[in-house]
C-alpha cells in the first residue's frame, strides 16, 4: 500500500469505512429514485423527445430546414459536433492519462467523466450523420466491399479521417469504461434482492468473483487500455481539426489547430465535468468523495488549457498579419470586426479571459463560482467552433458570395434536442449504474481518507 | 330482311346427333360430385396434400404481397411508326424567329422527341441573338394556365360556336377595330385589310417620338437603325441600349465589334442617365444626372458641337461630362453617335440635329426601313375615348395586352368592361381577355406558322415545332374565318408569297423548303433613300428642354434585363434571373441613391434577414408602397422604378410564377382572396402629359412609411475589395502601351509570384524580392494534361461581357437547374451554376487609407460601401474546373473527381451530402439540394420539375438532381458527350466550334469562348495564351482550366 503525506489533503472526507463507501454508491441505485431526479430526467426527456422531432422533421424534408446556404456550408451542426467530441476528451484524459500518471484523484471522478465521454461522443456522432445530404447512403463513408463497382472511399479526405478517429475513439472508450464497471456490477449484484435487478447486475457484471485473478486481470487491462486510450486523447481531436486545417480557406488553413484544438477539447471537458460532478455530488450526497480538493485540481487544469487556448488565439492573430497575405489578415480582421465580432469577443471572454479567474485561490476554490465558471467556460468553446466554421466560410476569397448564417428553429431544436439527450443519458447512468468507481476508491481509503490520515497524525 | 344465317360449333351441332343432345346445355360434360372427387383414390398418389397446400398458398400469397411492392413503372409508349425526322435521343434543330412586340431575333429551336426545349441564336443568317428573355421564352409554351380553348363569356366553348358569334357581329354595323401591338407580318396585315377592320396599332412599351421625330427632321417614318459596330464615340442619353432599350438584340453585338483591343477597335461611350442601367454599367464614362436634365445634357452636347441654340444649366459635373464627350464626338466625326432613350420629340428633334451635325446620318445612324416599334399611343387614347363614347361596336384585341400596359389602361379597361362585343385572343386569359366576352386563343410562337418584316430585304419566318397543345388558333387566321374567307393560316401565308400557291406545291417548292430551312425569304428592296435634315424644330426643341423643370424628387422607369414590359411575368426561370444591377429575383423595387436612403432613414443594406425599408412612392395623386433598393450610380434625387412587375392584380390566372408564395409554398393572398403578384405595375404612372408615352415623371414625392418588405439578392456585397487577382482591369493606353508584352508580364495582367526562403534572384541575400511564380509550388504529383487528349477550357472576356445575363438563363435551361423562389434565394440559396458577379468600384482603399491615416479595420469597412457613381465590373463565374480542384480532395466518398479530359465532374449518385466541398471551394459556385426541389411543396407552384405540362420543357440529356446531392457546372458535359460521339462517327477529331457549352452559345457580345485547350487551332487555347488571360485567384495554385480576360475600359489612364 502506498503512502501519502500527511499534509496533502485527504481525497476522501469523513470517516469512512469499505462498507460505507460501498453504502454511499449502491445506496441510492437500491432506493427509490428521489423527487428531485423524477423531475430532472422528465425536463430532459422531454427536451430529448423534442430533439428527436426535430432531427425527423429535418430527415424527412431536407437539409434546408436548417439556416445553411450556398456560402455558409457548415454552421451548427459541425459547431456541435466539434463542441461534443471536445467535451467528451477530458473523460478519457481522466481515466486514461491521469491513471498513466498515477493521479488518484481522478478515482472519484473518472466513472462519470467516462460516462460524460461515452454519452457526449454518441451526441457527437448523431450530426455528421444527420448533416449529410443523404443519411440513408451514409455507410458509403465505410470502406466496405461493395457492388457499386470499384468505388472506395477517399482516403484523401479528413472527413474519412473523422470516421475512423471517431469509431475508434468511441469503442475504446465504451471498452474502457465498461472493464472498470464491472467490479462495482458485482458489487451492485452482491447486494441487490430483487431477483430481476440481481439477475440484471449479474449479467453486467459478466461473473465477477473478486478473485486475486481478476483483479490481477483488471488491472492489466486497464493499463492497457489506457495505454491505447492515451494517444487517442490527441489524435481525435487533431484530425477533427484537419477537417479545418487541411481545406483552403483562410481562418480553417491553419497548421496550429491540433494542438489548440486538443487543449480546447480539454479545456472544455473539463468545464463540463465541473457542471456535471458539481450538481451530482449535491443530489447524490457524494460530498465527501468529490470535494473541494477535486474542483481544485480540476480548475488548475482548467487554467492551463484555457492559457494554452488564449495564446493560440492570439498566435492566429498574429500570424494572420505577419504572412501578409490578403485574405489570411482579412479574414482575422473579419472575425474581431466584421458581422460575427460579437460571437469572437463571446469567445474571447469566456475562454480566455474567464479561467483566468482561477488564479485566485478563492475562487478557485468556490464551487459555485467554479459551477457558474464551467458554464461560462462551455459556453465560450461553443462560440469557440461557431467563429471558426462560420466567420471563416461567411466572407472568404470571392466577395460576390459573402453571405450571412441565420439558425433557425431547427438547428437550435436540434441542438437543444442533443442536451437533453445527453443529460437523460446521464441521469439514467446516475440512477443505476456505480456512479463512483467504489472498488478502485477503496483502495485509496486507507491511504487518503481522512479519518485514516488523522489516525496516523495521531499515531 | 332477316338474319337467316347459322352459326355452330361443330358437326355434331349441325347434325344434331345424339351425343349432342346429351350434352347440349350442359357445362361440362360428364357430373360429377365433390364427394366423387375428393374420394377418388388417385389423388392419394398426387403427393399435394393438406399441408402442402396450405405451403403452396402461404407462398402465393407472399410472392404476391412482394411483387406488389415493386417501384411503380412508369411505361414509354414507343413510336408506332417512327416520323422521319425524329431519332430518340437525338435533337432536331428549327429555325424560326421570336418576335413579342419588343424584341425580335432569329432563333434556332432545338426539340427532342417533337418537345422544342431550348432556343438559342440562329447565327448563321440570323437578325440578333437572344438574351435572358428569348432564351427562357421556351417555358410560356408549355405554362399551365395557357387557355385550352375558346371561350365565350368566361365558359368555355368551341371554335364553332366563336366563330358564329364573332361572325355575326363582324356583319353588324358599327365601327369595328382590331388593336394590336406593332405587327410585322406581311401576311398577318393582309388578312387584317380583307376583314375590313380598322387597324390600330400601339407598344407596351411606347417609341412614337422616334418616329415623329424623323419624319419632322428627315421626312421619314422610320425607326433609326444604330449602326454600333461603325461608331467610335457612342453618347447615350438614358438610353439602355445594352439592356432593354428598343432593338437591344442586336445593339449588343455591334457594340462589341468595336470593343476588340487586341485590334485596335475600341469605342468610347459615355453615358449620361438617372438610373444605373446595364449600358451606364458597361459605358467608360458615366455621368448621373436627373430625367429633366437630360435634355439640357443633349442641348449642350449640340451647343458644344454646332454652336446651334444654347445650353441650358447643367450642374458644373455634368457640363464638364458633356465637354468632354463633345471633344470625343467631334474627334469620331461621322463615326460618332447619340441616342436618347427618352420618348420625347423634343429629345429626339435635338439628338437628331446632333447626329446630323456630326455626320453621323447615314453613317452610324440610318433611316430606312426598319419596321419595329410603329405603335402610337395617341391612337389608343383616342381609342378609349371612342369606346367609352360608344363610337366603337366591336374590339378585336390580338397579341397584346392593354388593360395592364396601356399608358391609361384604368380608363380602357373601363371602357372595355363596357362594351358589347369584345374578342381578345391572348394565349391566357389575363388581364385584356379576363374582361373580353370571347377569348379566341391564339397559338404560341413555337406552334404557329409567321412571316415576319423587321427589315426592308428579308421576309423572316416562323415554323412551327410543335403541334398546337391547346385548342388555339393563330389570331390572324381568326381573323379571316371572321371575315368569311375559309382558308386554313399556312396556305394564306404560302399564298402571300407566292399568289400561285396551291397545296399541292406544299412538299415540292424547293425554295420554300429552303427558306424554311433558313429561316428567311429574301426580297428585292429599293435601295435606301439618302434622308437629309431640315432641322424645322431644332430650336424650338432646345427652348423646350432648356426649359423643363424638376421637383424635388424626379423618377424613371425602366425596363428590367430579365421581365422586359412584363410579357414573361409567369417565368419562374426570368423571375429568379437576378437583375444584373441590383442582383435582385422576384420583384420590383425603387431604386435610390445612397446618400438619398441616408437621409430618408431607410435601411441601406439589404441582407438574408434584414429586408429593405417602405415607402410610399405618390405621383399625381396615385401612391403606391415599394421596398427601397438603395443602388449606387442612381442620381440623388431620383428614384427608378422597373416597368413589367404587378402583372395579374386581380387574380387573372396567367401563370402560377407570377404571384407570390409563402414560406410553405401556398400563394399570398390579398384582402380580396387574390393572389399577391410578384411586384407592383408602374405603367399607370408612365408621362401621359405629351402626345408620346414617355417614362419619366419630373416630380413625384417619396414618404418613409416605416415598413419593411423582404427582398432576395443573390450577391449582397457590392465591391470586390480590393482583390485584384479576382478582378483584372485596366485602361486602353496602359493597355495599348504593352500590347505586345509576353502573357504574365505586362503591368496590367502581371503574373502572381510567392515569397519564397531561397536565393531566386542570386543576389546572395534572401529578401522579399525572392519568389516565383505559382505554376512552382505544388501540392500533388503532376498528372500530364497538356498535349494529352482532350483539355476543355474556357475564356471569357471581361472586356465585352455586358453582364446581360443571357448565358444565366441559357445555363438555367439546358442544365435542368430548380427554381427554388424568392423565399430561398433570400436565405442565399439560387442554385444558379453560372451566376454573373457585379463588382462596384469603391472610393476607398488600403492604400488610400494608408495615405490618410485610417486603420485598416476601418478602410476594409470603408471599401464594402460602394462609391456613388461606381465603375462597375460584371463577371461570369462558374466552376473554375480546376486541375488541382480542392473540392476533390475533401470529398470522403470520391463523388466529385476529375476527367482526364480536365472536366471537374460531380456524380450525383455517389454524393451523400456532407457540403465538405462546396465548403472548400475559393469561388463558392457549388451549389446544394437543400430541399427535394422537383417534390417538395414549397417549390410547387413555381418549379417547372413540378409541373406535369412545364417539365415537358427539361432537358432529357441531364438529370434532374434529387434532394441532399451537389451540382455544379459540368461545362455541360452533355453537350461535349454528344459532340465527341458525332466525331466519332464522322471518323474526324472533334472540330473545334463543334462543341459550345450553353453560356457561350447564348452570349450575345461572344465574350465566352469554349472549346479543346490541346487543339492547337482551336480559338479558345488562341485566346487563353493571349497577354489578358489570367486565372482568378491565381495564387491559390488550383490550376482552373476558366481563363479571364482582364478588362480593358476606354479612359483616360488617370482614371482607371
Amino acid at each position: 500500500m502506498q503512502r501519502e503525506a500527511a499534509i496533502r489533503e485527504p481525497l476522501i472526507l469523513g470517516d469512512k469505512s469499505y462498507k460505507d463507501i460501498t453504502d454511499d454508491v449502491v445506496g441510492p441505485i437500491q432506493g427509490s429514485a428521489p423527487i428531485g431526479w423524477k423531475i430532472m430526467i422528465t425536463i430532459s426527456s422531454i427536451i430529448a423527445v423534442y430533439g428527436v422531432g426535430c432531427i425527423l422533421y429535418l430527415l424527412g424534408t431536407g437539409i434546408g430546414v436548417w439556416g445553411l446556404n450556398k456560402t455558409v456550408g457548415w454552421a451548427w451542426d459541425i459547431t456541435n459536433f466539434v463542441w461534443w467530441v471536445g467535451i467528451g476528451h477530458a473523460g478519457t484524459l481522466i481515466s486514461a492519462v491521469l491513471l498513466l500518471f498515477r493521479q488518484k484523484w481522478r478515482m472519484a471522478i473518472n466513472r462519470s467523466a467516462e460516462a460524460m465521454t461515452i454519452f457526449a461522443v454518441i451526441m457527437a456522432a448523431i450530426f455528421p450523420g444527420i448533416h449529410m445530404g443523404r443519411i440513408w447512403v451514409s455507410y458509403w463513408v465505410l470502406p466496405l466491399p461493395n457492388q457499386f463497382g470499384s468505388l472506395w472511399v477517399n482516403f484523401n479526405s479528413p472527413l474519412l479521417w473523422d470516421v475512423f478517429a471517431i469509431s475508434t475513439y468511441f469503442s475504446v472508450s465504451l471498452v474502457f469504461w465498461y472493464i472498470g464497471l464491472i467490479p462495482d456490477f458485482a458489487t451492485i449484484r452482491d447486494r441487490m434482492t430483487k431477483p430481476f435487478a440481481k439477475k440484471a447486475y449479474g449479467l453486467l457484471s459478466f461473473g465477477w468473483s473478486g478473485r486475486a485473478k481478476h483483479w490481477n486481470r483488471f488491472e492489466e487491462v486497464s493499463l492497457v487500455l489506457a495505454g491505447i486510450a492515451t494517444p487517442l486523447v490527441f489524435s481525435v481531436h487533431s484530425i477533427v481539426s484537419m477537417d479545418f486545417a487541411t481545406s483552403v480557406i483562410p481562418g480553417w488553413h491553419t497548421t496550429i489547430f491540433p494542438p489548440y484544438f486538443v487543449s480546447g477539447a480539454v479545456f472544455s471537458g473539463f468545464a463540463m465535468v465541473q457542471t456535471l460532478l458539481l450538481i451530482m455530488r449535491k443530489g447524490m450526497k457524494l460530498e465527501s468523495y468529490i470535494h473541494v480538493k477535486h474542483v481544485e485540481y480540476m480548475n488548475i487544469v482548467i487554467i492551463v488549457t484555457g492559457s494554452i487556448v488564449g495564446v493560440a488565439y492570439l498566435t492566429e492573430l498574429f500570424i494572420s498579419w505577419y504572412s501578409g497575405v490578403e485574405y489570411e489578415s482579412y479574414a482575422f480582421i473579419n472575425r474581431f470586426s466584421g458581422p460575427y465580432s460579437w460571437a469572437y469577443w463571446i469567445m474571447m471572454t469566456c475562454n480566455v479571459i474567464s479561467p483566468q479567474l482561477f488564479w485566485f485561490k478563492k475562487i478557485r476554490r468556490s464551487l459555485v463560482a467554479t459551477f457558474a465558471l464551467s458554464i461560462v467556460v462551455n459556453i465560450g468553446m461553443w462560440f469557440e467552433r461557431y467563429v471558426i466554421i462560420v466567420t471563416s466560410i461567411h466572407r472568404d476569397y470571392d466577395p460576390s458570395s459573402w453571405g450571412e448564417f441565420h439558425p433557425t428553429n431547427i438547428d437550435i431544436g436540434v441542438f437543444v434536442g442533443t442536451l437533453g439527450i445527453f443529460f437523460t443519458l446521464f441521469l439514467g447512468f446516475a440512477r443505476f449504474f456505480p456512479v463512483l468507481a467504489l472498488n478502485e476508491l477503496k483502495t485509496i481509503l486507507k491511504s487518503s481518507g481522512e479519518n485514516y490520515k488523522k489516525a496516523q497524525d495521531n499515531h | 330482311m332477316a338474319n337467316t344465317k347459322r352459326y355452330w360449333s361443330g358437326l355434331d351441332e349441325l347434325r344434331e346427333t345424339e351425343a349432342f343432345k346429351t350434352i347440349q346445355g350442359k357445362e361440362f360434360p360428364e357430373a360429377q360430385s365433390v364427394d366423387e372427387f375428393l374420394t377418388d383414390e388417385r389423388l392419394e398418389s398426387t403427393h399435394t396434400g393438406r399441408r402442402d397446400f396450405l405451403k403452396f398458398m402461404g407462398f402465393g400469397l407472399t410472392a404476391a404481397t412482394l411483387a406488389a411492392c415493386e417501384t411503380p413503372v412508369i411505361k414509354s409508349i414507343p413510336y408506332t411508326n417512327k416520323p422521319e425526322e425524329v431519332t430518340p435521343g437525338v435533337a432536331n434543330h428549327y429555325a424560326s424567329t421570336y418576335y413579342d412586340g419588343h424584341d425580335f431575333v432569329n432563333v434556332l429551336v432545338k426539340t427532342r422527341e417533337g418537345r422544342p426545349i431550348f432556343v438559342k441564336s440562329n447565327t448563321e443568317t440570323g437578325y440578333g441573338r437572344v438574351n435572358a428573355r428569348v432564351n427562357a421564352s421556351v417555358l410560356s409554351l408549355y405554362d399551365e394556365a395557357r387557355l385550352d380553348g375558346p371561350r365565350i363569356g368566361g365558359e368555355p366553348s368551341d371554335w364553332a360556336k366563336v366563330d358564329s358569334v364573332v361572325s355575326n357581329v363582324m356583319q353588324g354595323e358599327g365601327r369595328k377595330v382590331l388593336l394590336t401591338n406593332t405587327v410585322l407580318s406581311p401576311s398577318a396585315l393582309r388578312s387584317i385589310k380583307q376583314s375590313g377592320l380598322e387597324h390600330i396599332q400601339y407598344d407596351a412599351i411606347d417609341y412614337g417620338a422616334f418616329r415623329a421625330s424623323a419624319e419632322a427632321d428627315f421626312g421619314v417614318n422610320s425607326f433609326p437603325s444604330y449602326r454600333l459596330e461603325e461608331a467610335e464615340t457612342v453618347v447615350t442619353i438614358g438610353a439602355d441600349f445594352l439592356g432593354s432599350f428598343a432593338d437591344n438584340v442586336i445593339y449588343g453585338e455591334r457594340w462589341a465589334a468595336m470593343r476588340k483591343p487586341e485590334a485596335g477597335k475600341m469605342s468610347r461611350v459615355h453615358a449620361f442617365e438617372t438610373n444605373m442601367s446595364l449600358t451606364g454599367s458597361n459605358a467608360d464614362y458615366r455621368t448621373m444626372v436627373k430625367p429633366s436634365e437630360q435634355g439640357r445634357v443633349a442641348t449642350a452636347l449640340l451647343a458644344q458641337l454646332s454652336g446651334q441654340g444654347s445650353a441650358g444649366q447643367l450642374s458644373d459635373e455634368a457640363t464638364k461630362a458633356v465637354v468632354a464627350a463633345a471633344k470625343d464626338l467631334k474627334r469620331a466625326g461621322s463615326k460618332g453617335l447619340v441616342m436618347a432613350g427618352s420618348n420625347d420629340l423634343a429629345m429626339q428633334q435635338v439628338v437628331n440635329a446632333i447626329n446630323a451635325a456630326l455626320g453621323a446620318v447615314g453613317s452610324t445612324v440610318f433611316y430606312d426601313t426598319m419596321t419595329l416599334f410603329q405603335g402610337s399611343s395617341a391612337s389608343l387614347k383616342q381609342l378609349t375615348t371612342d369606346m367609352k363614347a360608344g363610337a366603337v361596336e366591336v374590339l378585336v384585341i390580338a397579341d397584346c395586352n392593354p388593360v395592364y400596359d396601356a399608358p391609361n389602361a384604368s380608363a380602357f379597361a373601363e371602357a372595355l368592361e363596357a362594351m358589347k362585343h369584345t374578342v381578345c385572343t391572348s394565349m391566357f386569359a389575363d388581364e385584356t381577355a379576363a374582361i373580353c366576352k370571347v377569348n379566341a386563343p391564339t397559338h404560341h410562337w413555337l406552334e404557329s406558322w409567321n412571316d415576319l418584316q423587321i427589315e426592308g430585304d428579308r421576309i423572316d419566318l416562323v415554323q412551327p415545332t410543335i403541334s398546337p397543345l391547346h385548342s388555339t388558333r393563330m389570331w390572324a387566321e381568326s381573323l379571316l374565318r371572321w371575315s368569311g374567307k375559309n382558308q386554313d393560316w399556312y396556305t394564306y401565308l404560302r399564298s402571300t408569297h407566292a399568289s400561285d400557291y396551291t397545296s399541292d406545291a406544299m412538299y415540292t417548292n424547293a425554295d420554300w423548303n429552303k427558306a424554311v430551312h433558313n429561316g428567311f425569304i429574301g426580297v428585292e428592296v429599293e435601295p435606301s433613300q439618302q434622308v437629309s435634315f431640315t432641322g424645322v424644330g431644332t430650336a424650338q426643341a432646345v427652348s423646350e428642354l432648356n426649359g423643363r423643370k424638376g421637383g424635388a424628387v424626379e423618377m424613371a422607369l425602366y425596363q428590367k434585363t430579365t421581365m422586359g414590359a412584363g410579357q414573361h411575368a409567369a417565368n419562374p426561370m426570368l423571375q429568379e434571373t437576378p437583375d444584373p444591377l441590383t442582383k435582385v429575383t422576384w420583384d420590383n423595387y425603387v431604386t435610390m441613391a445612397h446618400s438619398d436612403v441616408d437621409a430618408m432613414g431607410l435601411n441601406g443594406f439589404i441582407g438574408q434577414e434584414k429586408p429593405a425599408s417602405l415607402v410610399k412612392v405618390t405621383v399625381g395623386g396615385s401612391s403606391m408602397e415599394l421596398p427601397v433598393f438603395p443602388m449606387p450610380g442612381q442620381t440623388p434625387g431620383t428614384i427608378g422604378i422597373a416597368l413589367g412587375y404587378g402583372r395579374g392584380a386581380n387574380g387573372e390566372n396567367i401563370g402560377k410564377a407570377a404571384f407570390q408564395t409563402g414560406e410553405n409554398g401556398s400563394f399570398e393572398t390579398n384582402t380580396d382572396g387574390n393572389p399577391v403578384p410578384v411586384g407592383q405595375n408602374v405603367f399607370p404612372w408612365a408621362n401621359e402629359s405629351g402626345t408620346f408615352t414617355d417614362y419619366a415623371q419630373y416630380d413625384v414625392t417619396v414618404e418613409a412609411t416605416g415598413g419593411t418588405y423582404p427582398l432576395a439578392c443573390t450577391q449582397i456585397q457590392n465591391t470586390f475589395m480590393g482583390r485584384e487577382s479576382i478582378v483584372k482591369e485596366t485602361d486602353f493606353t496602359s493597355y495599348f502601351a504593352e500590347r505586345g508584352a509576353e502573357k504574365g508580364k505586362a503591368s496590367w495582367n502581371e503574373l502572381i509570384t510567392l515569397a519564397v526562403h531561397e536565393d531566386v534572384s542570386g543576389d546572395g541575400t534572401i529578401d522579399a524580392q525572392d519568389a516565383k511564380p505559382t505554376s512552382a509550388f505544388d501540392l500533388w504529383h503532376e498528372h500530364p494534361v497538356e498535349e494529352v487528349g482532350h483539355r476543355w477550357g474556357m475564356t471569357i472576356d471581361l472586356t465585352t461581357c455586358t453582364g446581360c445575363s443571357a448565358c444565366v438563363t441559357a445555363c438555367h435551361i439546358e442544365n435542368n437547374v430548380p427554381v427554388v423562389g424568392k423565399d430561398e434565394v433570400r436565405r442565399h440559396r439560387d442554385m444558379h451554376w453560372m451566376r454573373i458577379d457585379r463588382f462596384f468600384a469603391s472610393d476607398y482603399s488600403l492604400e488610400r487609407g494608408e495615405e490618410e491615416g485610417t486603420s485598416v479595420i476601418a478602410s476594409y469597412r470603408k471599401m464594402e460601401d460602394p462609391s456613388a457613381n461606381p465603375q462597375t465590373v460584371h463577371m461570369p463565374m462558374m466552376c473554375q474546373h480546376c486541375n488541382h480542384a480542392p473540392c476533390e480532395t475533401v470529398c470522403p466518398v470520391a463523388a466529385t473527381t476529375h476527367s482526364n479530359e480536365g472536366l471537374n465532374q460531380m456524380t450525383y449518385n455517389r454524393c451523400i451530402g456532407t457540403r465538405y466541398c462546396a465548403n472548400n471551394c475559393p469561388y463558392k459556385v457549388r451549389r446544394f439540394n437543400w430541399f427535394n426541389y422537383p417534390g417538395y411543396k414549397k417549390f410547387a407552384n413555381f418549379n417547372p420539375a413540378q409541373d406535369s405540362l412545364m417539365r415537358m420543357v427539361l432537358n432529357p440529356d441531364v438529370t434532374v438532381r434529387s434532394r441532399g446531392v451537389m451540382e455544379k457546372c459540368s461545362m455541360c458535359v452533355q453537350r461535349i458527350q454528344s459532340g465527341k460521339l458525332d466525331a466519332k462517327k464522322a471518323g474526324t477529331p472533334v472540330p473545334d466550334g463543334s462543341v459550345v457549352t450553353a453560356c457561350a452559345e447564348a452570349c450575345p457580345t461572344h465574350a465566352i469562348s469554349f472549346g479543346d485547350l490541346n487543339d492547337k487551332s482551336a480559338g479558345v487555347r488562341a485566346i487563353s495564351e493571349n497577354n489578358r488571360a489570367y486565372h482568378a485567384l491565381e495564387e491559390i495554385g488550383v490550376k482552373p482550366n476558366i481563363f479571364y480576360m482582364t478588362k480593358v475600359r476606354n479612359v483616360e489612364p488617370n482614371k482607371a
